[in-house]
């Protein structure tokens, strides 16, 4: 009996994974038609082009045959006329295709354009707490390589996808109307295409994408190889690991070749069905073009042998873009994953308040607030109740994972409690804007980000209208000028990526010379000495002690250097409670 | 070209694949002109009245169809083959030479970059050789069949030909050489700026910059796609040119048909020349983008050249076995990664065998830098080195790494099985002794808690464990090398503060046969040392305990 609950209940189990997994397909899909849909109009412009690509060609092969039928019969003299549409149907035909080819450029490029303005604003919508679930290197790859690797598909598969049916049947009509027995023939060989398609395709469909997958998966692996190279010479293993990596890339060719035996039979199909439209039709013709009355009569034969590789192009077309379909899946996939936008941050708020502050600083009151990060998890902060007066330095410790980091980010407004409330200066954090809230905070993290730019770019974004007076007092302040000599060009040195490197230390200063700038009435540091040593901890103490004066600040550390920077309050956070929380004198 | 050498250097062993398939594609070539060729010569015999067989023209149509499925297959076996030898090739210049080093220079960008380069080598045979190669050997027969018509036919065709499969080539070629450095600069460019917005995400909020920062990404991107927009319409002229040339061609044979400006051909033969020159041009029309192609495969091949070169100031193999002892002294070093400035200046240290000693220091110090020449990374300008008394410069490279495990911020974590990780490609070594390692770096029953247990994945550098425990799976990697001498290079950075204490509790229950030097930038308290160094602007100084 136990074993009957064990297989149902495994049923069930397999049952769900299979739903959700229908259902992430469908996301997937809709999501697809979603870009297909936005991408419309410049798809159906370039398939237009295509069309009047085939009409021409149409033009073109019809004016061929006729020259070719008076060379046939005999005839001395050949007509000018069609010599000469034949000419401009060539250069009309050159004309569209070099239309076709910009149009697509442009529309490839819209779309990315578009697509990556769309992820902008979903990154911006989630703001900062969406680098607690995904590692900032893949959000930037997602909005460059990931958004890039899109191109061929608006650009090439979309138009050959929407052209093919019908530039395909609209040659065979043509070459029936003028010749019914050949557009029969090409008409058959055309429509084999498809079933040739299926009986090959399916089995190898199925095949080729796993092997698709595992020529990804050696690429990852030889990528990641690549990356921890050091580790493995260092380790002294490089050469069994090389024979490894070499052993799998064989496994791989091995078994791809396997798949592409048969794969390669689907293509040899649309060659098998080309030729024989074309033999049959020379063969079938012959008596058609040996009792021809007319030259006419006999153009039409030759414009049907002639027009078959044109049936068959917009299929090759589709073929030769058909890699760029994969593309869509893996990057939809990836867009996907990320979460979905929590409901508390698509309220409006309207904005009216106004915290209030001193010269002291500005109170903060938070009141029984709670917050959980994944549904089914503990809860991160668990009724958390604390008060800060004007000018208060409050020190927050307790272990990690204990609700630290996610106290500071709800009160830098990245996060919304779920329960309770804030009250920045006698305002309700939930009723202020998020640009009134973020103007009342400084903050300094445990590695500051350094963007690529000069060490003056870098401080005075933080108040880009601050003149060169504040700019030089915040220099001093913050000890920055103590360093300016080493750099090689002072103030003016290019850092961040493929620039000058800060140490830790220097970059510190940099956060806080930002904060000086800004000069906001609350602050709030995460671990602001955690990645430095104790001399340089203590040197970036004094800066921050002349930082703190007239203003409310709350540090959340383990280093016990801050209980000398004239703290007036300390709290203790253990596992989403403040366990201790105590004023000093 | 000098770049494409090395790389031919790689292809030599499997020149036979490569070569029958360059054959297989000429035959497949000559198989389309016969049959296009009989297409014409049998439809214009029917109609001037004559007596036609038809037995070569089906012949033609199954030559065609066959020659084509081998020719994909041979030529996609070749490519396969290649592919599988850029890498291993790859793998082995860079772990042979520039690989320690890059341990201590973070590089993970320029890596992938690098991989990305050499996939586009692949391209190399399969998007370039074949089809240029079948362009070259199709010249002569076109010619040939065009010279049955008239002379002057066959050079205006070979001319044409000539211009679209190889003048034009070359063109785009340079061309995308010329702009390539410019395109992947802006794209970089995209790219930091992209990294720049999404990692410094909370700095942009608090300072309200979100709107210029997004001003300055965009701009990027406008900048990348100006380019590319500029290459794009490069591409567009060429090929619109292509056709262009490509099209005159076919005017000349129909005009040499009709008897315009070209003497008079006989009408068969006339039309069987048509034929053949439309089959040939249509085939070569599109080599001005291999051309394209040809230009960033050559970027990729001397960026990859240049990265796998040696590197300066390599140590030389040596070819003593390992000592017995593992004490290591270090005697009046001077060391500098470039030569104007010494990052160590005249070090003597000891590490007895046994023996806890801690060095700190502030960043910049020259602490990993001492690091690498304990482990032959790079061979001091002053000074020795010598492990159980013997110079390490004397003993062979891998004995030295034998004796002398590292363990650092920057060991990596591999996207693969805990037992992979730990094995890292050996084959000598048992569960249980896997699983004694595990236990030593207290992450044994974390692992036997996973379902699969060792065989458990974790994901891209570590992703679906925490810090800390990727951290203590990469010692027990440490530890299952039986490495006598430990060296800790800041094992503690980007754990938190009570993670980081944990972890360096676990290196004190380490049995006492092996020497440990943890090299950091401050104490933590849970250290329990025997010794004591500090280092500042590259001197040394001993503080006992």
């Amino acid at each position: 009996m136990e074993n009957f609950y064990s297989v149902c209940f495994s049923f069930v189990c397999f049952a769900c994974i299979c739903l959700r997994m229908k259902a992430d397909k469908k996301m997937l899909k809709s999501w697809v038609r979603q870009q297909n849909r936005a991408n419309r109009s410049a798809t159906l412009l370039l398939a237009l082009v295509g069309m009047f690509n085939v009409l021409a060609g149409m033009v073109l092969v019809w004016n061929l045959a006729i020259i070719l039928a008076e060379v046939l019969a005999g005839g001395q003299k050949v007509g000018m006329s069609h010599l000469f549409l034949f000419i401009l149907a060539s250069v009309a035909r050159i004309i569209l295709g070099y239309v076709q080819e910009l149009l697509a450029a442009a529309s490839g490029e819209k779309a990315r354009k578009r697509l990556r303005r769309e992820l902008l604003a979903r990154f911006f919508a989630q703001g900062p707490a969406l680098l607690r679930h995904q590692h900032s290197a893949s959000l930037a790859a997602m909005l460059t390589d990931r958004v890039e690797a899109l191109e061929g598909y608006f650009a090439r598969w979309l138009p050959a996808s929407s052209l093919w049916v019908v530039a395909q049947w609209s040659v065979v009509l043509v070459v029936f109307w003028q010749d019914h027995r050949a557009g029969f023939i090409l008409g058959g060989c055309c429509l084999v295409l498809p079933v040739f398609q299926a009986v090959f395709g399916i089995a190898t469909a199925i095949a080729s994408r796993r092997q698709i997958l595992a020529l990804n998966r050696l690429q990852v692996r030889f990528l990641d190889r690549i990356r921890g190279i050091a580790t493995i010479v260092l380790s002294g293993n490089a050469e069994k690991d090389a024979q490894g990596l070499g052993q799998a890339a064989d496994e791989l060719r091995r078994r791809t070749m396997k798949v592409l035996r048969v794969a390669f039979l689907t293509s040899a199909s649309t060659d098998i069905a080309m030729i024989v439209a074309l033999v049959w039709i020379v063969i079938d013709q012959r008596h058609g073009l040996l009792h021809a009355g007319s030259v006419h009569q006999m153009a039409g034969i030759l414009f049907a042998v002639l027009m078959v590789p044109e049936a068959f192009a917009p299929f090759r077309a589709l073929s030769a873009a058909y890699q760029d379909r994969a593309q869509i899946t893996n990057s939809g996939e990836a867009i996907q994953k990320l979460p979905a936008l929590p409901e508390s941050m698509n309220q409006v708020v309207s904005g009216q308040a106004v915290p209030e502050h001193t010269r002291h600083g500005i109170a903060l009151d938070v009141r029984g607030v709670s917050y959980r990060w994944v549904n089914d998890h503990p809860l991160a902060l668990d009724d958390v109740s604390f008060h800060l007066e004007a000018g208060d330095v409050a020190v927050l410790t307790g272990p990690s994972g204990a609700g630290k980091s996610t106290l500071i980010e709800m009160l830098l407004g990245f996060i919304r409690p779920s329960q309770g409330e804030i009250l920045l200066g006698g305002a309700d954090l939930q009723t202020l804007h998020p640009s009134d809230v973020t103007r009342q905070i400084s903050w300094i993290g445990q590695k500051p980000v350094i963007f690529a730019g000069t060490l003056r770019d870098n401080i005075m974004f933080a108040a880009p209208e601050a003149s060169e007076d504040q700019l030089r007092d915040a220099l001093e302040a913050s000890s920055v000028r103590d360093y300016l000599p080493l750099l090689p060009d002072g103030l003016d040195t290019r850092l961040g990526e493929g620039g000058f490197g800060l140490s830790g230390g220097q970059a510190q200063r940099v956060a806080i010379a930002r904060a000086f700038l800004k000069n906001a009435p609350l602050l709030i540091m995460d671990e602001p000495t955690a990645h430095l040593d104790p001399a340089t901890e203590r040197d970036i103490l004094v800066s921050l002690r002349r930082l703190l004066k007239g203003r409310t600040a709350l540090i959340s550390t383990h280093s016990s250097q801050f209980h000398t920077i004239g703290e007036t309050k300390r709290l203790i956070i253990e596992r989403g409670k403040v366990t201790v929380q105590e004023t000093l004198s | 070209m000098t770049q494409l050498r090395s790389l031919w250097n790689v292809w030599k062993g499997r020149w036979v694949r490569l070569f029958v398939g360059l054959i297989l594609t000429e035959l497949s070539v000559c198989s389309v002109f016969l049959l296009m060729g009989q297409t014409g010569s049998r439809l214009g015999l029917i109609a001037v009245g004559g007596a036609a067989a038809f037995g070569l023209l089906r012949f033609a149509g199954g030559l065609r169809v066959i020659l084509r499925y081998f020719e994909r297959l041979v030529t996609h076996d070749a490519t396969f083959h290649v592919l599988a030898d850029i890498r291993l090739w790859f793998y082995r210049q860079l772990a042979g030479g520039a690989a320690a080093g890059l341990g201590f220079r973070r590089s993970g960008d320029m890596l992938s970059r690098l991989v990305a380069d050499v996939q586009s080598l692949d391209s190399l045979y399969l998007r370039i050789l074949v089809p240029l190669a079948a362009a070259l050997l199709s010249l002569p027969i076109v010619i040939l069949i065009c010279l049955r018509g008239s002379f002057l036919l066959a050079l205006c065709i070979g001319l044409l030909f000539c211009l679209t499969a190889f003048v034009l080539p070359a063109l785009m070629a340079r061309l995308s050489y010329r702009w390539g450095p410019e395109l992947q600069r802006t794209q970089a460019d995209m790219n930091s700026q992209a990294l720049d917005l999404v990692g410094g995400m909370r700095e942009l909020r608090i300072f309200g910059q979100e709107d210029v920062a997004t001003e300055r990404f965009l701009a990027a991107e406008e900048a990348f796609y100006r380019m590319q927009r500029r290459r794009d319409r490069a591409m567009a002229h060429v090929h619109a040119l292509a056709l262009l040339l490509t099209r005159l061609g076919v005017v000349c044979a129909l005009c040499g048909c009709a008897g315009l400006v070209f003497p008079k051909e006989q009408a068969v033969m006339g039309i069987t020349v048509l034929f053949v020159v439309m089959t040939a041009l249509d085939n070569i029309v599109d080599l001005p983008r291999a051309g394209l192609l040809c230009g960033q495969v050559l970027h990729a091949a001397e960026r990859v050249a240049e990265a796998t070169a040696m590197p300066q100031g390599t140590p030389d193999e040596g070819t003593l076995p390992a000592p017995a002892g593992h004490e290591i002294e270090v005697r009046n070093v001077t060391f500098g990664w470039t030569e104007d400035r010494p990052v160590l200046k005249n070090v003597s240290l000891r590490l007895r065998e046994g023996e806890r000693t801690a060095l700190i220091g502030p960043s910049g110090a020259g602490k990993s830098s001492l690091a690498a020449l304990l482990l032959k990374v790079m061979s001091p300008g002053q000074g020795s080195i010598t492990l159980g008394g013997e110079n390490i410069a004397d003993v062979r490279t891998e004995m030295v790494r034998e004796k002398v495990a590292w363990l650092s911020q920057a060991s990596h974590l591999f996207d693969d099985t805990i037992r992979s990780n730990l094995l890292l490609g050996r084959d000598d070594i048992s569960d249980d002794a896997m699983w004694a390692a595990l236990e030593q770096a207290q992450i044994a029953d974390f692992v036997r808690s996973l379902p699969d247990g060792l065989d458990s994945w974790i994901g891209e550098n570590g992703s679906h464990i925490s810090g800390g425990q990727g951290r203590r799976i990469a010692l027990a990697r440490v530890l299952l090398s039986k490495a006598p001498v430990l060296i800790l290079d800041e094992p503690g950075t980007g754990l938190d503060a009570e993670t980081e204490r944990a972890f360096l509790s676990t290196l004190n229950g380490l049995d006492r046969s092996r020497s440990i030097l943890l090299i950091t930038h401050r104490l933590t308290g849970v250290e329990q040392l025997d010794h004591l160094w500090t280092i500042q602007d590259g001197s040394l100084t001993s503080r006992s305990l």
